[in-house]
């Protein structure tokens, strides 16, 4: 017997209905429980002093301006190498197995687990160029974490550029590079900021290795050469030790409120950037 | 008129190949200069790679290599040492498709001025008035110059890609890949007004699947077939009594 389209479009609804249902839901939850268990904690006196005794006490200044620092650091190393690499490889190359190689191996690298850069990191960054953990090693160590999905984000972007515009900023006299800088990073730019919002957020996110490079020092880092430690390892050391599960979450409520702010900052900058060329 | 009419380009047994495959067999032809020549012939003909060998557009295709000369001014423009980027300024070109590049109608104009290098506002929004004076345009558009071009509709979208194009200060010759195919039949005559206006100053090159237009405003007429370029004369001669049976067949709508 033959199942009737009707009701098989009905039960479509039903099924993809309830699995977004449930991935809301569960986000929702997880979001939910970690401020409501953590936002009490977060007073102003918690964010704008120094932590005291491992964090015990105290608050998290020097944590947050770690969280600020270390992703900032290494979305300015990674974006210009990762950018660059996007657009030599669609603009200027044309499709060869060597660059097929090379996007096989981007997409490897974007799934190798965080540890491994982190181990790398501490090999060759803190240990070989003798830089130690400092707020440097831990930024290059995560650029290079975050440049497989900032190149392959960037490339995509990049090729949804329609081929008339190319043509039409060629048939103009533009070469290449104006042709790049004039027409395709502009319509590019939606693209390319996800790839820079989901690094940021990576490297936010990371604990093991920044743990390796950067260290989890808890003083004010002065220079790029000081140890720090961000929001992310403060939490992980504070529940894993045992110190204190209220700071704890009270770090990962701050947490999630600075990540929901910067995507919130990208995105209306973005948006601002594309009215204002499609007025 | 009574000089001999001065030859803007000069195809010497000109072949593009395109995966060893030739898709022009040995074009040879002269483009005479203030004159619009159509080009017209079926699909698969060659005509639009023939447009797009002319500025070197179809550099942009892979695996594809050339034979034989085409001049401009006497130069070839497949030279090593000729400027593909000069040339492109001196040879616009207007696609098929109206495509206006998602920026200001006033960007889009002053595209290619900055490209060479004009930067001082007067000049550029005297060119602006001009060229879109020029593309029968200015009328409609005087006012927001600074909405986007995307927000036009399609014949003003293409009458802004002219404008854009007459906006080049080194443009010498005009390509157009049949310009009014997805265009009302208004806009069609105010681009073709436009065109027995511009080769008072340049010289047109106009390929089009409407036969009826080229006779309507091509004053040389050009007819390939498979890649070879089978007759090439005097419009009416072409489409009154031409020299080949192909090329009677054709226009006359027996086949293609």
């Amino acid at each position: 017997m033959r199942i009737s389209p009707k009701f098989t479009q009905a039960l479509a609804v039903l099924v993809l209905g309830s699995a977004t249902l449930l991935t809301v839901l569960v986000l929702l939850f997880v979001v939910a429980f970690v401020l409501i268990k953590g936002l009490p904690g977060v007073t102003w006196d918690f964010l704008s002093s120094a932590p005291k005794e491992m964090g015990k006490e105290g608050g998290i200044l020097p944590t947050l301006v770690g969280t600020v620092l270390l992703p900032l650091l290494a979305i300015s190393i990674a974006m210009p190498l990762g950018v660059g690499t996007a657009i030599y490889l669609t603009e200027y190359t044309r499709e060869t197995r060597m660059t097929r190689a090379l996007r096989f191996g981007t997409d490897c690298l974007a799934g190798i687990p965080s540890i491994i850069f982190g181990l790398f990191g501490f090999i060759f960054f803190v240990v070989m160029l003798k830089m130690g953990w400092c707020l440097l090693s831990g930024a290059l160590t995560l650029s290079i974490m975050v440049l497989p999905t900032i190149i392959r984000t960037s490339e995509e972007a990049i090729r949804a550029v329609p081929n008339a515009y190319r043509e039409v900023s060629f048939s103009l006299g533009a070469t290449r590079w104006e042709t790049v800088m004039k027409v395709i990073l502009p319509n590019a730019l939606p693209g390319i900021v996800t790839g820079m919002i989901l690094g940021v957020g990576r490297s936010i996110g990371e604990t093991a290795a920044v743990i390796f490079t950067a260290g989890s020092s808890l003083r004010m880092p002065m220079t790029v050469f000081d140890s720090v430690r961000t929001m992310s390892v403060h939490f992980y050391i504070l529940a894993r030790e045992g110190i204190s599960n209220e700071k704890a979450y009270a770090t990962a409520a701050v947490l999630i409120i600075s990540v929901l702010l910067i995507n919130l900052v990208a995105y209306t900058m973005m948006h601002r950037f594309i009215s204002k060329r499609s007025k | 008129m009574s000089d001999a009419p001065t030859i803007k380009i000069a195809l010497k047994s000109f072949k593009f190949f395109q995966d060893h495959k030739p898709l022009l067999n040995g074009i040879t032809l002269d483009v005479v200069a203030n004159r619009i020549l159509g080009v017209i012939g079926p699909a698969g003909s060659g005509k639009t790679t023939f447009l797009r060998s002319l500025n070197r557009l179809n550099d942009l295709l892979l695996d594809a290599h050339v034979e034989g000369q085409a001049l401009l001014d006497g130069q070839d423009i497949y030279d090593p040492a000729c400027d593909v980027v000069a040339l492109r300024k001196r040879v616009g070109m207007l696609f098929a498709l109206p495509v206006a590049l998602p920026m200001s109608i006033y960007e889009n104009i002053v595209y290619g001025p900055r490209l060479s290098g004009i930067r001082k506002r007067e000049r550029l929004d005297q060119i602006v008035e001009q060229s879109l004076k020029a593309a029968f345009l200015w009328d409609e558009v005087k006012d927001r110059l600074q909405m986007s071009g995307l927000r036009l509709s399609g014949g003003q979208q293409q009458r802004l890609c002219l404008a854009r194009v007459l906006a080049m200060e080194e443009l010498e010759v005009i390509l157009l890949d049949e310009p009014c195919s997805g265009l009302d039949p208004i806009s069609t005559a105010k681009i073709e007004e436009a065109l027995t206006v511009l080769k008072q100053k340049y010289t047109i090159i106009l390929v089009t699947n409407n036969t009826k237009q080229a006779a309507r405003v091509a004053d040389d007429t050009a007819f390939f077939l498979l890649g070879d370029l089978i007759e090439y004369g005097k419009t009416e001669k072409i489409f009154t009594v031409p020299d080949d049976q192909r090329t009677n067949d054709y226009v006359t709508g027996r086949f293609g």
